[in-house]
């Protein structure tokens, strides 16, 4: 006999997003229990999983997926997972497990740009957010005072309270990009949750220059972090409980959910309000799974708009060996980028963008592209010295707009435990292309303001995927264009929220791990408002009691 | 042979004598003026002569480490049964044809030899430190990869701390 599970608030997914809107609501003194679909991790196994993994620039391997709970794998081949209806391939990473994603995140955790959330009325294209970047502004100091973000002033998204910490020290190479392309570029030091000294019980960085995909130290924010937080603000996780339908009742409102255990024992959670915090492609993927008689299209989806709008941040790239050595791989992997393209009048003819400077070892790939070209002898050290010191890489972190067509279906094929999966329909329209025909002009700018020598940019049309996943459950003050209100509730469902990246009506040019974050902590406080006179954002005594 | 032998240090640790010919024997004097310190060192046998003395060349050492020279022959081996006869095969073209170790891809590529992927197994074994490919890749080496040691005193290979907070923000060399 299985036991009866129920609790004040239901969480599905134990990632950075639904943990930190989980534990916020612990605190308040809901009984809230959360159920992840995948297994623990344990941070010295990934670490050695990685230092024995035969493919490390891949950094999926050291994530093996669990049988019940698979996600996507391309290398060393694809395991079919995440199918692709095209036409332009969206291979998307995400880890199901116990911490979610962020396990091998770099940490970047931007702000918004103003602007970003009224593109529409601004520029024409897009649709504007139901909310206003000063709206969210305390939710951003929130979360950034929860993960613990260090970062410069300087980078266009304004605010009203302090970093918590200041900017991580900055790597000799990106210095010198900062010094070579001034004034034509401004380089500034990345917003990220990553240490610039003790914080919130985790060291200062210390440089191991494995952000992805994993920081040995834990000086980077996790969502492991994230979901012991909410463990120990009272939370229940219930690991590797693949819920695969949500349960209405007669008035609509959702009543329970259902999961399997690996052994594909079912079990059932009642609960007084859900939250649905499983990714920008299981959630709205488990929303059409839960499709009945009174919802013949899913859940939540009365406007058709589940699994729509799929966005992400494609990216066009320029590697090159600048004409001093910079060695790049000392410090963490991605310290500093160009802000000043996030936004301006042009954005009515295509996309902004961010440009972002890699810091990652070139080591490897250095290394593969020797032994590719059949370099052998004595010249091999010679040209991997030579290369690993030079060669660095600048990407654009480019806009994609809301497409309908863009989306997340189910499958027809099924998974292990007879789920269908999730199938991505995607293209890159003219407004993203034309903004990576524009940033090549950029590209080369900075190669010649570096000296540059052997130009590669990254072929034509050829986008690489950040795993950005946004747009799939956007929000929306309009119940016929949107899936949730301003506040992560349902349109369809009054007790049932979202807690997700997937909830952002435009993908704008940052990475949205933290949006996403402080949209669920003002999600959890309108679920459960904290009582009159206590100020939205956590107390220093508050945090460190939790996050110790 | 007898001239080769007469080129081996005499400063050497002891090794057996009829080992060290062993190794010494599989090369001329062409691949010996590459890595003439290889014609000391002792060799179970040769097919595993026939790699060390490859593996010197390719990667341009006068100096291997016989624990990694070892597993990363077993390694080889594990993942291809003939790459002992294939080893052999190469270092015999390359003492009898004298082909530089810059040339050696282009040679083998143009003549479509059969042993063309053999030296890129090679190196990749050396410098990745990773034997075999697709879903039979295996990871033998990691820190001692000489891809890390190549660059030791500038970076620790990633998931090692650099060093103390900051420490990187100070120039390299």
């Amino acid at each position: 006999m299985s036991e009866q599970l129920s609790a004040d608030i239901v969480v599905i997914g134990s990632g950075i997003v639904g943990s930190l809107a989980a534990r916020r609501l612990a605190l308040q003194g809901a009984s809230v229990l959360i159920l992840e679909a995948g297994p623990r991790l344990d941070r010295d196994r990934v670490v050695a999983a990685f230092r024995n993994s035969p493919i490390k620039g891949n950094w999926m391997a050291p994530y093996p997926p669990s049988p019940w709970a698979p996600h996507p794998i391309y290398v060393p081949k694809d395991n079919g997972y995440l199918k692709q209806a095209g036409p332009y391939p969206y291979p998307a990473e995400y880890i199901r497990a116990v911490g979610g994603t962020t396990w091998h995140w770099a940490a970047q955790a931007w702000r918004l740009v103003p602007n970003d959330v009224r593109i529409k009325s601004l520029y024409g294209v897009g649709v504007d957010w139901p909310l206003t970047y000063e709206e969210l502004d305390p939710w951003y100091q929130e979360a950034e005072e929860l993960i613990g973000v260090a970062g410069a002033p300087d980078t266009g998204s304004p605010r009203t309270q302090p970093f918590p910490m200041e900017p991580v020290a900055e790597p000799w190479s990106m210095r010198r990009f900062r010094e070579r392309l001034a004034p034509t570029y401004a380089v500034v030091a990345n917003t990220v949750a990553r240490n610039s000294r003790s914080y919130g019980g985790r060291p200062a960085c210390v440089g191991n220059n494995s952000c992805q995909p994993i920081c040995p130290v834990n000086a980077q924010y996790t969502g492991e972090t994230a979901i012991a937080a909410a463990e120990a603000a009272g939370a229940r996780l219930i690991a590797n409980a693949v819920v695969y339908r949500i349960e209405h009742d007669a008035k609509g409102r959702i009543a329970a959910v259902h999961y399997f255990d690996p052994d594909k024992g079912t079990h059932r959670v009642t609960g007084k309000t859900f939250i649905l915090a499983a990714n920008g492609i299981e959630s709205p993927k488990l929303l059409l799974l839960s499709a009945s008689d009174k919802y013949p299209n899913g859940l939540a989806n009365s406007s058709d708009m589940v699994g729509r709008h799929l966005m992400d941040h494609p990216s066009t790239s320029l590697t090159f060996y600048a004409d001093e050595e910079l060695w790049l791989g000392r410090g963490p992997q991605s310290p500093s980028s160009i802000n000043t393209l996030r936004d301006g009048a042009f954005r009515s003819q295509h996309a902004p963008y961010r440009l972002d400077f890699t810091n990652i070892s070139q080591v490897l790939s250095v290394t593969q592209d020797l032994i590719k070209e059949g370099v052998y002898g004595a010249e091999f050290d010679k040209q991997l010295r030579w290369r690993a010191a030079r060669q660095v890489n600048v990407k654009n972190v480019l806009e994609v707009l809301p497409d309908p067509d863009n989306r997340i279906t189910l499958s027809s094929e099924k998974d292990a435990m007879g789920i269908p999966k999730p199938e991505a329909h995607y293209s890159i329209g003219d407004y993203t292309r034309r903004a990576a025909d524009v940033s090549k002009a950029d590209f080369a700018r900075i190669a010649e303001l570096m000296g540059g020598t052997g130009l590669r940019y990254s072929a034509d049309g050829n986008f690489a995927n950040n795993q950005h996943i946004t747009g799939t459950m956007s929000m929306g003050n309009d119940p016929k264009s949107s899936v949730v209100d301003g506040f992560g509730r349902t349109h369809d469902h009054e007790n049932l929220f979202i807690c997700s990246t997937g909830v952002m009506p435009t993908a704008a040019t940052m990475n949205s791990t933290l949006t996403g974050i402080a949209l669920a902590l003002r999600t959890a406080e309108h679920i459960l408002p904290k009582p009159a006179g206590v100020h939205a954002a956590i107390s220093n005594a508050e945090r460190e009691a939790s996050l110790s | 042979m007898n001239e080769l032998e007469d080129m081996v240090p005499s400063h050497d640790a002891p090794v057996d004598p009829s080992r060290r010919r062993l190794l010494a024997g599989l090369l001329t004097a062409y691949t010996a003026s590459l890595i003439p310190w290889a014609l000391a060192q002792p060799a179970p046998h040769a097919d595993r002569g026939a790699f060390t003395a490859l593996s010197a060349i390719l990667v341009g050492r006068q100096v291997l480490d016989a624990t990694q020279t070892s597993r990363l022959y077993d390694a080889l081996v594990a993942d291809d049964a003939h790459f002992p006869a294939d080893a052999q095969a190469l270092l015999t073209l390359i003492n009898q044809r004298q082909i530089a170790p810059q040339q050696l891809q282009n040679v083998l590529d143009t003549e479509h030899s059969p042993l063309a992927p053999l030296p890129r197994k090679i190196v990749g074994a050396w410098y990745l430190g990773v034997v075999g490919s697709d879903e039979a890749a295996r990871c033998i080496d990691y820190e001692t990869a000489l891809n890390a040691v190549v660059v030791a005193d500038v970076l620790k290979p990633p998931t090692y701390a650099y060093g103390t907070y900051g420490s990187w923000t100070n120039k390299p060399i």
